[in-house]
């Protein structure tokens, strides 16, 4: 096989659903282990510097970090309800495997995703509204 | 990952419902922080959530770093680090649970 057929292959990897939701799963799940980080430090300064806490809550108050906490609640949705798809396929309906089902779960589970984060949104985003003055 | 990811739906779930969503980050200063921690179920509540959340984390990004390494001296480095990363993180963590909020 020549070089020219072994990229085109490369490039042409059919993942499909199951490729997109393994990196939808990885980026949301990376996205809120930064966040979990940061607000582990952050909150452990009402113990270690208590003058500092505000300054945190501050910058968490400013309109990028509420409309960014918007897609942070997407992401522990999204990365939750996907996990509980695997768990729940793959430890108890192992038997009922079946590739159509599979790839239509997929599109379920960012439906439920979707459908669960949309009242979140509504609320944290009229938060920001209301702090633009709009 | 499956079990500490099922346990984490609920936890992590209510912790960004109440916090983010019912009582939003413009209320929440050193007093709330101390009005919720007089309650020593919602410290359990936060060394649980504490707990599970950093080890699924942590777990979970050494697991996609790891598709990348090949090395046993790489992959040593690795897991060194981020057990090292999880253990300031969850000392940090439990210290401020235990030790609650101090007057600045």
């Amino acid at each position: 096989m020549n070089v020219k057929a072994t990229m085109t292959n490369l490039v042409k990897y059919r993942g499909l659903e199951g490729q997109w939701s393994f990196i939808l799963h990885r980026l949301t799940g990376l996205g809120v282990l930064a966040f979990l980080i940061f607000h582990v430090l952050d909150t452990s300064t009402v113990f270690f510097f208590p003058s500092l806490y505000a300054d945190a809550i501050g910058l968490y108050r400013t309109v990028p970090f509420m409309i960014g906490e918007i897609f942070l609640v997407f992401s522990v949705i999204y990365h939750g309800v996907n996990g509980a798809r695997i768990a729940i396929l793959d430890l108890y309906l192992v038997k009922n495997w079946e590739i159509k089902f599979q790839r239509n779960s997929v599109l379920w589970t960012l439906v439920i995703a979707i459908v669960l984060w949309l009242p979140a949104a509504f609320v944290m985003g009229r938060n920001v509204l209301e702090k633009l003055g709009i | 990952m499956r079990y500490s990811g099922l346990l984490l739906i609920p936890l992590a779930w209510g912790h960004v419902l109440i916090q983010d969503v019912l009582v939003g980050v413009d209320r929440i200063d050193l007093n709330y922080v101390s009005m919720r921690w007089a309650y020593l179920g919602w410290r359990a509540y936060d060394l649980f959530l504490l707990v599970f959340a950093l080890a699924h984390g942590i777990n979970g990004l050494r697991q996609v770093v790891l598709d990348f390494l090949s090395t046993r001296k790489n992959i040593r480095w690795l897991n060194q680090t981020l057990l090292a990363l999880w253990l300031v993180l969850v000392l940090a963590g439990i210290a401020a649970l235990v030790g609650g909020v101090r007057k600045p």
